[in-house]
């Protein structure tokens, strides 16, 4: 039996793409790009999709921004002061219009942007969204005292992952991996560090100063509007927004001399787990080392992979299998994880993804899987872009790395031009043994 | 433009269809039933069977038979394609099929570009009509869902284990007692061929509800039906659930545990679910008291903005899982529903007064209800908010399919009409009818219950500190009542139990084992 519901409704909400997969560009919206003068950079994708408007701050400062010591987690800890208000819309006004709005809004922190979105229904309210995001971006007020208040939340927000060993895997891995750049910590943060917040109301201020500006920020906004009543909007709220023009300079990395190897022992039984990592390349959507990385790693690791199917499916001696290569603006970890269903497994698998790294040394990888992975590549992104947010969320990512929207049809022009032969030169440029991290967990008896 | 004879006899047709369809529904529960979306020109298609059985179906001594089956169905072999066969063809698509199992209801999605339709659906039917039921698959799954409750929920997951631990309590002796993924020694007792058995008791087109949305082509859903036709021509009887019982007084299970962190859920039976009248009115009540994840919640306000206690504090008047970013999740439907306070994991030092500290809210709710203005402003805040519920394909779906579960034709539509019709003095009957802070089932994840124990049943003052010495004075003078805010608990209703004895077998593990 079919029951129709009908068709008028059914179109409400969700987007038409305009252009087929097999157009050479990936992102099939097409966006307008605007900047004021104090460098705040405005993005705009107006869509077809009938009343939804996602709002997204994106400050390219996170994690790697805190340089210096005792400051691990602050990106992290000032997105939490940002919900704090200003003079004009203290906190309550700013929670009290945000919740008759009905709006889908929060921040989070990554290691290399924090991001703000307010995603809510109905153009007539667009002006005033930008009127309270500006006001707080560019007048935000606290006081120590509520600097302290809201300290503890951090502690209780990593107290929320305090039993999940994959948290801790990374913490391990990252702090062995790493000995200068500040990608060494967690965007979380050392818990000495976040148990020190309470103290640092002077830095956060300066904090606030150098990274919260509007040269260090893009605001992107996609869905339901016109291009330009939003920028007449922008022009008139976000225009007395200082400019910070500070410079940040992250800790180089020196290169890693010999291998590195760090175990946890978890109190309490646990599948273990195991991460083996090595020292990548940053985001480039020029170079190709990091889209045929990212290629290798699908091809290798994928749940169509001859080594996920051994381990995985046939063995059964894996949970769960993948690389994780993500895109970082400084150079980054290339992470291959697994959660083991036995301890005594864990020297195994280890054994068996270095020999599937030193085989795509010696051997190039076939056509046929690279042709499957550039495909998967383009049906997980067409997947993605379904919905206003999904566009807003996706392009946030990409356009924190280089400001520029453009990049993801040029990091997919990139992936196609990927070839066997590239693959295998980058397995032997950076799978070096020397260049390796490998992290272990495993757990206790019942307590 | 005229219509010719054609379209008009086309246009009967459909009409007629539709007509035999809603009225077959009605007559006949021994058929499919669909949920088409057709939306022309979207480049993608989603795909959802929505299976009307759960974990409450499990039978006796078989508790976890349901997600077994179910997932050896997502995560398995076909008749003519293995399991690697099955994750090879579908990467190139980036395809999938995810499975969700709960009480009484069951769904399989997959998402999929319409390139790739004819391939992937091709695949997904089998899947789900033809299964292979290997046993490399079933001994792979079956050891996954024992790490799962010997391991990862006892050990990984502490917030999770208390919203367990919770419905251990609520629903001791009842079909719905057990988590979805069984028990170590109920799972261990499953053989496959129970598993195949299950799957052709409970995998037919009476139970059955086929979704279809995005730009198929217009003769794709009749081929899925015919397609699913083939299922035995049966369905298996709503459950006949019995009474839900009422906690005696506060009634506390303290799993114990070495942490830093306590975790903490409570919450009692309530009668209504979506279907009654009273639920919208219930429904405001809950988003003042704790909206998930939003500044709007009471006790968000009260222990994490005012005294930084913790990540955030929840309530909820009916089951609820999070689905795309903070919105809820479709498709876990229940008969009898329960209303539930989330405490994420706070210093273990905090527990008793946060304890105090939410209980006493509740009985202030139940006592004082809510204000004209907090009534006007949470009513706006839904009336708005539910805007953005359905956006993907998947939720569009799950919201229709679960409007229909509860009799509506189009929930978040009436939503829209019934809210501006209620008034204060709805909800705040709607608190006292269905409410109450004396008999509320409380789990805790801690470390040293005992401890924890004697200071709840002695009723011992639990003062906090704070690292801002100048808290603001009515937070602290507020503190000064909380933390002599007296508990009337019996010893009796109290048990310190073992994290590692939990969920070994069906109910709740005795209190000293040992």
């Amino acid at each position: 039996m079919l029951k129709l519901i009908p068709i008028a409704l059914s179109l409400l909400l969700l987007l038409a793409v305009p252009h087929p997969l097999q157009s050479s560009d990936v992102f099939p919206y097409s966006y307008k790009i605007e900047e004021l003068e104090n460098g705040l950079k405005i993005i705009s994708i107006p869509l077809p999709n009938p009343s939804i408007i996602s709002y997204y701050t994106i400050v390219r400062s996170g994690s790697r921004n805190e340089v210096e010591p005792g400051k691990s987690g602050f990106a992290h800890f000032f997105e939490h002061i940002m919900f704090k208000g200003t003079k004009k819309v203290p906190r309550a006004a700013y929670d009290d219009f945000l919740t008759r709005l009905g709006a889908g809004t929060n921040g989070f922190t990554t290691d290399d942007y924090t991001c703000y979105f307010v995603v809510f229904a109905g153009r007539e309210n667009l002006e005033k969204v930008v009127e309270t995001e500006s006001d707080r971006f560019i007048n935000l007020y606290y006081d120590e005292e509520m600097l302290k208040t809201e300290a503890p939340v951090i502690e209780g927000e990593y107290y929320a992952s305090v039993s999940n060993p994959g948290r801790k895997l990374a913490e391990i891995l990252r702090d062995t991996a790493f000995e200068k750049h500040s990608y060494k910590h967690t965007t979380l943060g050392y818990l000495k560090d976040i148990l020190d917040m309470p103290n640092q109301f002077e830095y956060s201020q300066l904090y606030k100063k150098r990274f919260y500006a509007p040269d260090n920020s893009i605001l992107l906004v996609a869905g339901d509007f016109d291009h330009n009543q939003l920028m007449e909007f922008v022009r008139k709220y976000y225009s007395p927004w200082e400019r910070s023009n500070y410079t940040l300079v992250t800790p180089e990395e020196p290169a890693q001399a010999e291998a590195k190897r760090v175990h946890y022992q978890w109190p309490s039984p646990t599948l273990p787990r195991l991460a083996v990592a090595f020292h990548g390349p940053a985001y480039s959507d020029e170079n190709s080392d990091k889209p045929a990385l990212d290629l290798l790693a699908k091809i290798a690791f994928s749940p169509s992979s001859s080594l996920y199917q051994k381990l995985v499916i046939e063995e059964q001696k894996c949970l769960t299998l993948y690389a994780s290569f993500d895109d970082k603006r400084d150079p980054s970890l290339l992470t291959f994880t697994s959660i083991i269903k036995k301890d005594e497994d864990l020297p195994y698998v280890e054994e068996e993804i270095f020999k599937e790294l030193e085989r795509l040394k010696t051997e190039p990888v076939p056509a046929e899987p690279l042709a499957e992975v550039k495909s998967n590549l383009k049906y997980s992104l067409a997947d993605e872009l379904g919905t206003t947010d999904g566009v807003a969320g996706a392009l946030a990512f990409y356009i924190n790395l280089t400001g520029d929207p453009g990049t993801l049809n040029k990091l997919y022009g990139l992936y196609e031009k990927v070839t066997p032969a590239d693959i295998q030169a980058m397995a032997k440029k950076y799978f070096v043994k020397s260049s390796s991290t490998v992290a272990t967990l495993s757990g206790g008896k019942a307590q | 433009m005229r219509k010719t004879m054609n379209q008009w006899l086309s246009e009967i047709l459909v009409l007629v269809m539709i007509f035999m369809s809603v009225s077959c529904k009605k007559e006949n529960p021994n058929n499919l039933t669909s949920e088409l979306l057709p939306l022309e020109g979207n480049p993608l298609v989603q795909l959802k069977i929505l299976l009307k059985v759960g974990s409450a179906n499990d039978p006796s001594g078989k508790e976890g038979l349901a997600q077994l089956t179910f997932s050896l169905l997502a995560n398995g072999g076909t008749k003519t394609m293995t399991y690697k066969d099955i994750a090879k063809a579908f990467y190139p698509m980036a395809a999938s099929v995810s499975v969700q199992v709960d009480k009484e209801m069951s769904a399989f999605s997959g998402t999929i570009h319409r390139d790739n339709l004819g391939k992937y659906y091709a695949i997904f039917k089998e899947m789900l009509l033809n299964p292979g039921f290997r046993e490399d698959d079933f001994n792979r799954l079956k050891t996954d869902q024992l790490n799962f409750l010997e391991k990862t929920l006892i050990n990984n997951m502490d917030e999770q284990f208390g919203k367990e631990i919770l419905s251990l309590m609520l629903y001791n002796g009842h079909p719905y007692h057990h988590t979805p993924a069984g028990t170590v020694e109920t799972v261990n007792n499953i053989t496959l061929g129970e598993v195949k058995a299950f799957y052709k008791d409970q995998v037919v087109q009476g139970n059955i509800t086929i979704g279809l949305a995005g730009g198929y082509p217009a003769d794709f859903p009749a081929k899925v039906m015919a397609d699913f036709s083939a299922l035995p021509q049966t369905f298996t009887p709503r459950l006949s659930l019995p009474a839900q019982s009422m906690p005696q007084g506060l009634q506390f299970i303290i799993a114990d545990k070495q942490t830093p962190a306590t975790a903490i859920s409570m919450g009692f039976p309530v009668s209504i679910n979506r279907s009654s009248d009273d639920f919208f009115a219930l429904w405001i009540a809950g988003a003042h008291f704790g909206e998930h994840r939003q500044h709007v919640s009471l006790l968000f306000q009260k222990i994490r903005e005012e005294r930084g206690q913790n990540y955030g504090d929840y309530a909820y008047i009916e089951h609820f899982i999070q689905g795309r970013d903070k919105f809820p999740a479709t498709n876990y439907c229940r008969q009898q529903q329960y209303f539930s306070i989330w405490i994420r994991p706070l210093a273990n030092s905090n527990r008793h007064f946060v304890i105090r500290q939410a209980l006493r809210e509740l009985r202030k709710l139940v006592d004082e209800g809510i204000s004209e203005e907090r009534f006007e402003l949470v009513r706006t805040y839904l009336l708005n908010y539910t805007k953005l519920y359905a956006q993907t394909l998947d939720e569009r779906l799950g919201w229709q399919m679960d409007s229909h579960y509860f009799g509506y034709k189009d929930f978040l539509a009436e939503v829209q009409l019934r809210l501006p019709k209620l008034g204060r003095e709805d909800v705040n009957r709607a608190i006292k009818k269905y409410l109450n802070f004396d008999n509320v089932y409380i789990a805790v994840i801690t470390q040293d219950g005992g401890s924890l124990k004697k200071a709840l049943v002695e009723n011992a003052p639990s003062p906090i500190t704070y690292t801002n010495p100048n808290m603001d004075k009515a937070v602290l003078e507020e503190d000064q009542v909380i933390q002599n805010y007296p508990l009337q608990i019996n010893p009796e209703n109290m048990k310190v139990i073992p994290a590692a004895e939990f969920f070994k077998k069906p109910g709740i593990p005795a209190e000293n084992p040992y």
